[in-house]
């Protein structure tokens, strides 16, 4: 048992990246803001839609405010507007009423706004660009008579939930799979190529051959998954399953690679000359793929994340309750995926060693 | 320096094994001109993208067709004699030498070829050329390399497209783009990364080649 705690290690990870990954909530948002537009001077009564909100739990609680974009802004301090009333409808429906100053210290005619809505069930909820101000005229200095509220008091306490994002939304937890198995993918097909070099310079030991031959195997499954998981999630936010995609099109060829991987293998009946021929076949492929992420990425623009001006990992894609699930999710999926290998290879030897008995 | 020497002595039998069964490279020559026919009348006057990808993909066929009797055309006992005279590195590389020479023939037939029926449509000549250099050297590279293994297992022609096309794919790509600013597709200011880029794969798989080459040949 002592050796095999890295297999207890990736099932209890899995378990927990199927658990809390799918089981956490989302944080609260907003799915619905209406208007979208308003005039200086008025009153504005905006009807927003909440999103796993509990308005009825922290109804004296409830603030919310208007944030202007900075841009063109004539002063670099925040200018916030706080809605003077707020009526709940339901858990999900409130009705905000903001009063618009007269003048909007900037000297854009339309300006975007950020809606944050705060409670003390909820915490806040922010959503960019929700409502546009038009100008009746431009008076920057005039701006001066309405002073900017202040956003002080906001229960941003953590709590166990994933961001609330437009476009993903509740597909944000294709990423412990999704992206994992990709990671995972990348790891079986190194281990592959490590074993499939170790056969050659190391005296065409079988069992390498097997190792080499199952962590390949367990890696394409892994890539399979990862495909399909991606086109599953692609068809929600890219609108596709396929969109030609620069990763999309270097996944299918390394696929394709390692599927002729196994043609090769079944075209040798010696065993030696098996090993040998698919190995250095594999270990070769390894440099033409090597070339191939370097390549197809500088031909066109991704629509993946970290590519063509997209956040990437690490940066606003993942917060820390994700992190939390995120990487050690990684680690599992290589786990389990190292756990598979070993079982094929270890049938293999002993299937070779029944054959030496013989 | 006996591996030049060796080198130098493989390439003339190589052309001299050619030239005595010419039915080989006529037929392959045969070959490309058929291609670029049948493709001009399945697509009459193609316009610049079309002309551009069409013609690398008759270079890409034409190239698997002339490549794969590299290593399959002579016999195992025969190559075990090879292999007892000489280094068998050399061997490897006066195959892809020869294999860069006859593919650069085959992709400059083509050209002619295909600009004879459907136009001319380079508009900076040198820098096609360059790619017809750079593509040729990489299809026979990675192409001679796949037939030596092809070559160890029956069905080898299946095996050579199977193995070889997902592989070539990175020297196809960057082809496409040169050769899509040598027919002024587009305006690439930074053409020169893309040759070294495409140099750098081409020595890369070489330099793999040569490494892997001692573990195949034995048998």
């Amino acid at each position: 048992m002592k050796e095999n705690w890295w297999k207890a290690l990736g099932v209890i990870i899995i378990i927990y990246t199927f658990i809390a990954g799918l089981g956490a909530p989302l944080k609260h948002g907003i799915s619905g803001v209406n208007p979208s537009s308003a005039q200086t001077g008025k009153l504005l009564d905006l009807d927003v839609v909440g999103y796993n909100s509990h308005y009825t739990v922290g109804d004296e609680t409830m603030r919310a405010w208007l944030r202007m974009d900075l841009a063109n802004s004539v002063d670099t301090e925040e200018f916030l507007i706080q809605a003077d009333k707020i009526e709940v409808k339901d858990e999900r429906n409130a009705q905000l009423q903001f009063r618009i100053p007269a003048y909007l210290p900037t000297t854009d005619k339309v300006k975007d706004f950020t809606l944050i809505v705060d409670n003390e069930a909820n915490g806040p909820a922010v959503i960019p660009q929700a409502v546009f101000v038009t100008q009746d005229s431009i008076n920057p200095a005039a701006a001066k008579a309405f002073p900017s509220a202040t956003l002080d008091g906001v229960h941003n306490e953590w709590r166990f939930a994933f961001p609330y994002r437009t476009i993903l939304y509740e597909t944000i937890r294709n990423t412990y799979f999704h992206v994992a198995l990709w990671f995972a993918m990348l790891f079986l097909f190194m281990r592959g190529i490590w074993f499939s070099g170790r056969y050659l310079f190391m005296g065409y030991d079988p069992v390498d051959d097997a190792k080499a031959m199952s962590f390949t195997a367990v890696g394409l499954l892994m890539g399979m998954l990862g495909l399909i998981t991606g086109a599953i999630w692609a068809t929600y936010t890219w609108g596709e399953p396929w969109s030609n995609d620069v990763k999309q099109i270097t996944t299918a060829i390394a696929l394709l690679i390692y599927l002729a991987y196994f043609v090769l293998r079944d075209a040798f009946e010696d065993e030696e000359r098996r090993g040998r021929v698919s190995a250095v076949f594999s270990v070769f492929a390894f440099v033409a793929l090597l070339a191939l992420i370097y390549v197809v990425p500088r031909l066109t623009a991704s629509l993946h994340p970290g590519n063509g001006g997209n956040p990437a990992l690490g940066s606003d894609d993942l917060d820390n309750t994700m992190r939390m699930v995120f990487y050690p999710c990684i680690i599992g999926w290589c786990l389990i995926g190292a756990w598979m290998a070993n079982i094929m290879w270890r049938t293999r030897a002993l299937e070779i060693k029944a054959l030496d008995d013989e | 320096m006996t591996i030049l020497k060796e080198i130098y002595w493989l390439l003339q039998k190589e052309i001299v094994l050619e030239w005595r069964q010419k039915y080989a490279i006529s037929g392959i020559l045969l070959y490309v001109l058929s291609t670029v026919f049948i493709v001009f009348i399945a697509s009459v006057n193609p316009k610049r993208e079309v002309w551009n990808s069409l013609f690398w993909i008759i270079v890409l066929f034409a190239s698997v067709n002339a490549v794969t009797k590299s290593f399959v055309q002579e016999n195992g006992n025969r190559q075990l004699y090879y292999y007892s005279l000489v280094n068998p590195i050399a061997i490897l590389l006066s195959k892809v030498i020869y294999n860069t020479l006859l593919l650069l023939l085959l992709s400059f037939l083509s050209w002619a070829a295909f600009s004879f029926v459907s136009g001319d449509q380079v508009k900076d000549t040198g820098q096609f050329f360059a790619a017809l250099f750079l593509g040729s050297t990489g299809f026979s590279v990675t192409f001679t390399f796949i037939s030596a293994i092809a070559s160890k297992a029956k069905n080898s022609a299946t095996l050579m497209a199977i193995l070889g096309f997902p592989l070539i794919i990175p020297v196809l790509l960057s082809l496409l783009k040169i050769s899509a600013n040598a027919l002024r597709l587009m305006n690439d200011t930074n053409v020169a990364a893309d040759m070294w880029t495409l140099v750098a794969i081409d020595f890369a798989l070489l330099g793999m080649g040569i490494l892997l080459f001692p573990f195949l040949w034995r048998d």
